[in-house]
């Protein structure tokens, strides 16, 4: 009898594990690098891979010779140059959104949002924190953001291009 | 004076320096599976053998979606079910299905664990 109280306590506790968290995942969702006093550099990844879960963890992977740049020699340098991504060929994000009750992944809606966590770049990981906005449309999510990165924090040298970028998120999820 | 050639020289180059086109060049041959393989037993192995470099798999197309700039992506599916081969168009290859069996080649960027191995500015061969 015991036995079976266990058994049954268990199940429900799996089933209730499952049902407690939804995860919304995407494997080609958008982030571009874009030097904010030259229009021309700007580079699109296209294969952001990202996952969402309603208690609030998000991450972002993507990889460093997915950015592609309407100039194909500024390419080369980023990726040769700059980035160096033969050896550090990823990028990852890990966090949580700090407001998670400010958001409601079952009601159609836009809402704002803080993340926090530790983005890891050419070798270097460094805590950071944004803000953007996660839109639930159809109940799906779409993650929004814009925010600035130095180039110094990760230990990247491209002084003669730029000092920073400008980053924008934009992944709509499954 | 030949300084300024030298630099509208860069600068020429600069603009015109055209990007990779993977239709003329010849991939290494490989099933979704293998690729998959590859990157799982050693990422920085696989890497050495495979990023940046013209990849040519063939298999069953397991799902057809388009992304977010409409370019169509094809993925192929692995025996693990959280992991698939992403594969970017770089032009619409017409009408494709899952199920239909392809070969596709493109630049492998790399991999995502538990994830994908993402392909893409690719053509369809056959």
């Amino acid at each position: 009898m015991k036995f079976v109280l266990a058994f049954v306590l268990l199940t429900i506790g799996f089933a209730g594990t499952v049902e407690a968290q939804k995860v919304f995942a995407t494997r080609n969702g958008k982030i571009s690098f874009i030097a904010p006093n030259d229009d021309d550099v700007k580079a699109v990844n296209n294969e952001v891979t990202s996952r969402i879960a309603d208690n609030g963890q998000i991450t972002f992977s993507m990889l460093i010779k997915g950015f592609r740049f309407k100039l194909a020699e500024m390419q080369d340098h980023f990726n040769d140059q700059y980035l160096q991504s033969m050896t550090f060929p990823r990028a990852d994000f890990k966090g949580n959104i700090t407001n998670l009750a400010d958001v409601n992944f079952g009601k159609d809606g836009t809402y704002k949002v803080t993340v926090k966590g530790d983005l890891n770049m050419h070798g270097v990981t460094k805590n950071m924190s944004a803000t953007g906005t996660i839109e639930i449309k159809g109940g799906k999510p779409i993650a929004t953001a814009q925010f600035t990165l130095m180039l110094k924090d990760f230990n990247i040298e491209a002084k003669s291009v730029t000092d920073k970028v400008t980053v924008e998120l934009n992944c709509q999820y499954q | 004076m030949l300084g300024l050639i030298g630099a509208s020289a860069v600068v020429y180059y600069v603009y015109n320096k055209p990007h990779r086109d993977v239709s003329k060049e010849k991939g290494v041959q490989l099933s979704a599976q293998n690729l998959y393989d590859a990157f799982r037993t050693n990422e920085t192995e696989a890497n050495k053998l495979y990023l940046d470099k013209a990849i040519e798999l063939t298999g069953e197309v397991g799902n057809v979606s388009t992304n977010q700039d409409g370019k169509v992506v094809v993925d192929f599916k692995t025996n693990d079910p959280l992991v698939v081969i992403n594969c970017t168009f770089k032009e619409n290859p017409g009408n494709l299905q899952p199920g239909q069996t392809i070969t596709f080649k493109g630049i492998c960027t790399g991999f995502i664990p538990d994830a994908n191995v993402v392909i893409n500015e690719g053509v369809l061969v056959k």
